[in-house]
């Protein structure tokens, strides 16, 4: 079956929108993790104009990490505070990165800057999940555990506007987790992912937050970062697609609940090892068309 | 439908035909307009015609217009991106043609060109005034390439098929991702190599129903549009997580 989407002036078969809704969702269900860095550049493959799958993928986020944060929320796993302070640097990232989103689009290289951004990110965090899952799939441990009570660097600590965080037991300078949110809310904006994976680890290696709270608390703040990326979108380039959402978010529940009860039948070690081989699968495609001499030189856009 | 259209359409013609004596050429569209719709793929679109007297026909159907950027990937450090670009002004975002008869049976590419059918015809005007003609003609051939396989330009031109010695017929076809806006449907009637007749009518192409609605919503209220969708997500996201709970 086809559908019109009406923002993104196109037809696309129903069943693939909703069959990447539902294997999304699936991810999220059995990581934990947004599945933005999936969702996007497939859409992309499909022929959804970047604009439009960046600006609707924020949209799915919302519901996503939504979804994700109301888990940790109930075991009091989420250290408001914290997300409060990465969220005012994740509005001001999300909003600096529409600007360089329509920037990019105006001089032509957002296609460009999309697929490196997603080459590097995605092969960097592919290999390292790829070693760590290896090494605690022989090793039977995990090989981070002695880092977590890593103190801030010297620079961070000098750094002003000192804050009490007493949910996760810090003394640090607020500067620091806005910036950490500020990078997410870039991602959010140009990329149309949530940066989960970035930003976890950000949190237990630079902030030294415990690694209970992680999890939620990122989560807390990609649904706001993600729900004003959403808006902007929609408001300042109109490249929201509400039919496309729909059919991507109505999957999204689908696959969620299947992954839930899969992630209870395999072991961590297997699933990132899974989730490593996809990872750097995308980033392979991805990375293939940069360096491959395309079949037409030209491309031709309409200048709004 | 489309008997029934054609039908009247048969008897208004030729009816108007006894009236109007001195004009050489009628046309109309099946439909004039094509509705986008939620399960639109593509829809053809007919015209019929009459003529009077001897002659050939073309039929130009021509979408809005619109200022494009034409981007050529180059290669540096191993790396393929957009380098250079050139602007044209005034593209028909949509352009198709047909002929009655092979094209020097009308007069010759030449005179087609002069009369602003085919796609010859198309003038590109670049926004900066350049001293390299090859530099404009690579980018307007990259546009043209762009254009047709996106559908929206013709590799070759469409046929006006005759039902009897006047009576004629064209279809074309838009497919699914065809531009919005207001179309110009041109009718020669060329004799000896020089237009006789002209005869223009246009044509609507808009979504319609709930995706009409759908999207001068997101126009005209973008921000309440953007609210409603995140509203929609976080509802969803509930849901998930209620179905994941009850498990």
């Amino acid at each position: 079956m086809q559908i019109y989407l009406p923002i993104a002036e196109m037809t696309v078969p129903v069943e693939s929108i909703f069959l990447l809704g539902t294997f999304v969702g699936f991810l999220s269900g059995v990581f934990g993790i947004g599945g933005g860095f999936l969702a996007t550049p497939f859409l992309i493959f499909m022929g959804i104009p970047p604009a439009v799958a960046v600006g609707t993928q924020a949209n799915q986020l919302v519901a996503a990490s939504f979804s994700g944060m109301m888990a940790h929320w109930r075991k009091g796993n989420v250290d408001v505070q914290m997300g409060s302070v990465m969220m005012a640097g994740g509005l001001v990232g999300s909003l600096i990165g529409i600007f360089v989103f329509k920037m990019l689009q105006v001089l032509g290289q957002i296609d460009f800057i999309i697929s490196i951004l997603y080459v590097l990110f995605l092969g960097t965090v592919g290999l390292l999940m790829l070693y760590e899952s290896f090494f605690s799939f022989f090793k039977k441990k995990t090989v981070r555990s002695e880092f977590n009570s890593q103190k801030l660097s010297p620079f961070f600590m000098a750094l002003p506007y000192k804050m009490r965080f007493p949910r996760s037991k810090l003394y640090i300078s607020a500067l620091v987790p806005a910036g950490i949110g500020f990078l997410g809310g870039l991602m959010v904006s140009i990329m149309g992912i949530g940066g989960g994976f970035l930003l976890v680890p950000a949190m237990i290696y630079v902030l030294g937050m415990p690694t209970l709270l992680v999890a939620g608390t990122s989560l807390f703040q990609i649904i706001f970062t993600s729900a004003f990326a959403a808006v902007m979108h929609a408001v300042a380039n109109h490249t929201l697609d509400m039919v496309l959402a729909i059919l991507l978010i109505s999957g999204g529940v689908i696959g969620a609940r299947a992954g839930a009860s899969v992630s209870r039948t395999i072991t961590g070690a297997h699933a990132r090892i899974i989730l490593a081989i996809l990872v750097l699968t995308v980033c392979t495609q991805l990375g293939a068309q940069l360096f491959i001499r395309p079949a037409e030189l030209y491309s031709t856009v309409v200048r709004k | 439908m489309k008997v029934l259209a054609a039908a009247l359409f048969i008897a208004f013609s030729f009816a108007s035909y006894a009236q109007a004596q001195e004009k050489v050429l009628t046309i109309d569209l099946a439909k004039n307009t094509v509705d986008i719709s939620a399960g639109f793929t593509g829809s053809d679109l007919v015209l019929f015609g009459v003529k009077k007297g001897p002659g050939h026909v073309a039929v130009v159907i021509q979408g809005p217009k619109k200022d494009m950027v034409v981007r050529r990937k180059e290669n540096a450090m191993g790396l393929w991106f957009n380098r250079h670009g050139l602007e044209f002004e005034d593209v028909p975002v949509y352009y198709d043609y047909a002929l009655s008869a092979p094209v020097d049976k009308m007069g010759g590419e030449e005179a087609l060109r002069k009369n602003g059918i085919g796609l010859d015809s198309l003038t590109f005007k670049p926004d900066m005034w350049r001293d390299d003609p090859a530099y404009s003609q690579n980018f307007q051939e990259g546009l043209i390439r762009n254009k047709q396989a996106e559908g929206l330009f013709p590799l070759k031109p469409k046929e006006v098929t005759f039902l009897d010695d006047d009576f004629f017929r064209a279809t074309f076809y838009m497919p699914s991702n065809v531009p919005t806006g207001r179309y110009e449907v041109h009718s020669y009637l060329i004799r000896n190599g020089a237009v006789a007749d002209v005869r223009t009518t246009e044509l609507n192409v808009g979504q319609v129903g709930m995706e009409a609605r759908i999207h001068k919503f997101a126009r005209k209220q973008s921000f309440t549009y953007g609210v409603l969708c995140v509203a929609m997500a976080v509802l969803a996201g509930w849901a998930a997580n209620m179905i994941r709970r009850r498990d």
